[in-house]
């Protein structure tokens, strides 16, 4: 699904990513765990092309990422195939929960509006937010929004879905709401990277989990042989 | 010009003050002949701008200025004793300037019964009749031929503002005719031979000065009804206005006025005879203000209305260009993006009245002459855009990049994440600052009477001079433009305070 060759990257003078070589395949879930700066976020958003890198190749869903700037048109397949979810959430503040959740089916893939918004509500129902349809990002809770966020990852059907510190801004509790859609999705075969420096959430979710640090990958393997030590 | 954006509804309380200072000045005492003897030099006001045969810059002596009222401002101050000097001011304001730096206004002021209850009117100098111009080539060749409506409808025909030849205009209810004012008579030449407007009625001896420029008009019909010019001084100088009247009338006794006359071509024997026996002054006018206020106030409303419709017209206008400039400066092709940034300093770098002339006189010499209130529109849309797009260009700054992400993370391509996601939340956060724009713009639309668009600040300029009730009629339209700006006030405050519970 996912195969990351040589990935390298420089900011500023400072190595970001070095020489990272990662294989993500169908079904699977992949923690990437390891301190702040140490360039989880970076590898997860140079694989839908938010960043650019400098060498190495990313291969996802079957479309090719170079080195540098990438044209348009291969970026907006990358992502119909790569949904993301946010630290931030970043729900769309002038949309409702639902129309968040509709847009890009109805805009990016043509779908009529009352398809979308009918299957919209199906996918907030998925997260346990129906009833919140109407409701303003700015209303809901950080837990809230954040499942209104996966929902809408969801509404593209994406082959992956990259989490980038999904419970880092939210309180346990809210946490906890979270983590179960993302168990769920899991049990249901849906193929996730996850970046997350919390380890239970690592440790329940992922099937393979990589540690990287000062962007370089330092440990591989199953939760319970990297997350033990 | 745009120095009151900050606050939406100061505009009719500055409004008020300009004009209470107006009126002040005028209160204040003129000098009388022994001061006027003593500082040897009588202060005569005219308008060089009004142009030929009566005050006008001289071709062979630039710096100088020349015209037969030049020459017969001279007489009188010799005939008074002393030298004359000249000071220039806008001719439909020239009387308020009488007791300021003023003595005297000699500049084809016409004898009309108002202007006497708010100055002397000495006896006349001259007798003009009114002319109608029109394009050789057009169909106008009477003023008759007015009565019915032309091939485009209405006849669109200029006159002077403020002027014998445009009341006449507008009395004429019988005329199939739009009154178009003018702030020069050269201009409603020019616009008659460009074709934006049909015809231009002025006094004969304008036209007849102007006739070998404007080769392509002719002077359509006879000259026709017409009255007196008179010299304009304060009512507190009653010794300076009978010298001035027995200076007029040694003139004219002696022959001197004939020899003057003839020298500018103006005139033969009858003008004489005219003015040897025009010493009688018609009475004052003296209306109450209620009905003054009755008569005056379908034209308020009416030109209230033209504020209201340029305003509304040419700021969605201003708005739609200026956040296409301010998308096309943050997110278009590269080699656009200092172009729009050019525009945007030039626009804004330069007044709208400019903008204005530019649109409405320049553009007709190379082929495209707008109607009056198209370029209204245009330049006022055009000026806008400029600060809109600034506004706009910070707005979309101010949504937070995590939104772009989102919506190009989803597959969308950059314009459907701008038209769906940042545009919509950047329109809001401008929301305020915008609506405080839109109150600008109702202000400045009155620069664009100088382009012959009658709107509310024009019109009350004309009937408060030309009717002597500056501060009553001053009230009432400080009410006219508060009943405009304060809905939006309200409107923007309510943006604000939405934001507020939002945030």
């Amino acid at each position: 699904m996912i195969a990351v060759t040589g990935l390298t990257k420089a900011r500023g003078g400072v190595t970001a990513l070095a020489d990272v070589d990662l294989e993500v395949r169908p079904g699977e879930v992949t923690a990437i765990v390891g301190p702040s700066g140490s360039g989880k976020s970076t590898l997860l958003r140079c694989v839908n092309g938010l960043e650019t890198f400098d060498a190495g190749s990313v291969c996802i869903a079957g479309h090719q990422l170079a080195p540098g700037p990438q044209p348009p048109r291969l970026l907006e397949r990358v992502r119909r195939d790569a949904g993301m979810v946010f630290q931030q959430f970043n729900l769309f503040a002038n949309l409702s929960a639902v129309d968040n959740v509709a847009l890009a089916p109805r805009v990016v893939a043509g779908m009529a509006t009352e398809e979308a918004r009918r299957r919209a509500i199906g996918l907030l129902d998925r997260v346990g937010l129906a009833s919140f349809a109407a409701a303003r990002p700015g209303t809901l809770s950080g837990g809230q929004q954040q499942r209104v966020a996966i929902a809408r990852a969801l509404a593209m059907e994406p082959k992956v879905i990259l989490f980038d510190e999904p419970t880092s801004a939210l309180d346990p509790a809210m946490s906890e709401e979270v983590l179960e859609v993302i168990v769920d999705l899991a049990r249901g075969g849906q193929t996730m990277v996850v970046v997350t420096h919390d380890h239970a959430l690592a440790r329940r979710t992922a099937t393979q989990v990589v540690e990287l640090i000062a962007g370089r990958i330092t440990r591989l393997g199953p939760p319970a042989a990297v997350l033990a030590g | 010009m745009r120095d009151m954006r900050k606050s939406g509804t100061i505009s009719p309380v500055a409004f008020l003050a300009t004009v209470a200072l107006t009126f002040a000045a005028v209160q204040t005492r003129a000098a009388e002949l022994d001061e006027v003897r003593a500082r040897g030099m009588l202060v005569w006001a005219a308008d060089q701008e009004g142009g030929g045969p009566h005050v006008f810059p001289d071709a062979d002596a630039p710096g100088q200025l020349t015209g037969f009222e030049v020459e017969l401002a001279g007489m009188i101050a010799a005939e008074l004793g002393v030298k004359a000097r000249f000071q220039q001011g806008q001719w439909d304001r020239l009387p308020l300037l009488l007791g300021r730096s003023v003595d005297c206004v000699i500049n084809g002021i016409e004898l009309l019964p108002e202007r006497k209850r708010d100055y002397r009117c000495s006896r006349p100098y001259y007798a003009y009749a009114l002319q109608l111009v029109a394009r050789r080539d057009g169909p106008i060749d009477d003023l008759e031929k007015l009565g019915a409506p032309g091939p485009g409808g209405r006849w669109r025909v200029g006159a002077l503002t403020g002027s014998a030849a445009e009341a006449l205009l507008r009395s004429r209810h019988d005329l199939e005719v739009d009154v178009i004012g003018y702030d020069g008579t050269i201009d409603s030449l020019e616009q008659v031979q460009s074709g934006v407007i049909d015809a231009a009625l002025m006094d004969d001896c304008i036209f007849n000065f102007y006739a070998d420029r404007f080769a392509e008009l002719r002077a359509a019909g006879r000259p026709f009804g017409g009255g007196y010019y008179t010299v304009l001084t304060a009512h507190d100088t009653p010794r300076l206005a009978v010298a001035i009247d027995e200076a007029i009338g040694r003139i004219v006794a002696d022959g001197r006025l004939k020899t003057l006359y003839d020298r500018w071509d103006l005139a033969g024997r009858q003008q004489v005879l005219a003015l040897r026996d025009a010493a009688e002054i018609p009475a004052a006018d003296r209306r109450s203000f209620a009905r003054l206020a009755a008569e005056a106030m379908p034209m308020l409303l009416a030109s209230a209305g033209m504020t209201v419709l340029l305003a509304c017209l040419a700021f969605p206008l201003a708005v739609v260009v200026g956040l296409g400039i301010a998308l096309g400066r943050l997110h278009g092709p590269p080699a656009l993006q200092p172009l729009l940034a050019a525009y945007v300093e030039v626009v804004r770098g330069t007044p709208l009245m400019l903008q204005l002339y530019a649109i409405f006189f320049l553009l007709p010499k190379v082929g495209l002459a707008l109607p009056a209130l198209v370029a209204a529109i245009a330049g006022l849309a055009l000026n806008y855009s400029a600060y809109e797009s600034e506004i706009y260009r910070a707005g979309l700054k101010a949504v937070p990049t995590g939104q772009l992400e989102a919506a190009l993370a989803l597959g969308m391509t950059k314009w459907q994440a701008l038209r769906h996601v940042i545009v919509p939340q950047a329109v809001r956060l401008v929301m305020p600052p915008v609506t405080n724009d839109f109150i600008a713009m109702f202000k400045d639309t009155s620069v664009c009477s100088a382009i012959t668009v009658i709107e509310l600040t024009k019109r009350y300029s004309v009937l408060a001079l030309s009717t002597g009730r500056i501060v009553e009629l001053a009230v009432v339209t400080a009410l006219l433009y508060l009943a405009m700006s304060w809905p939006l006030s309200i409107l923007s405050r309510r943006f604000e305070s939405r934001q507020e519970r939002a945030a």
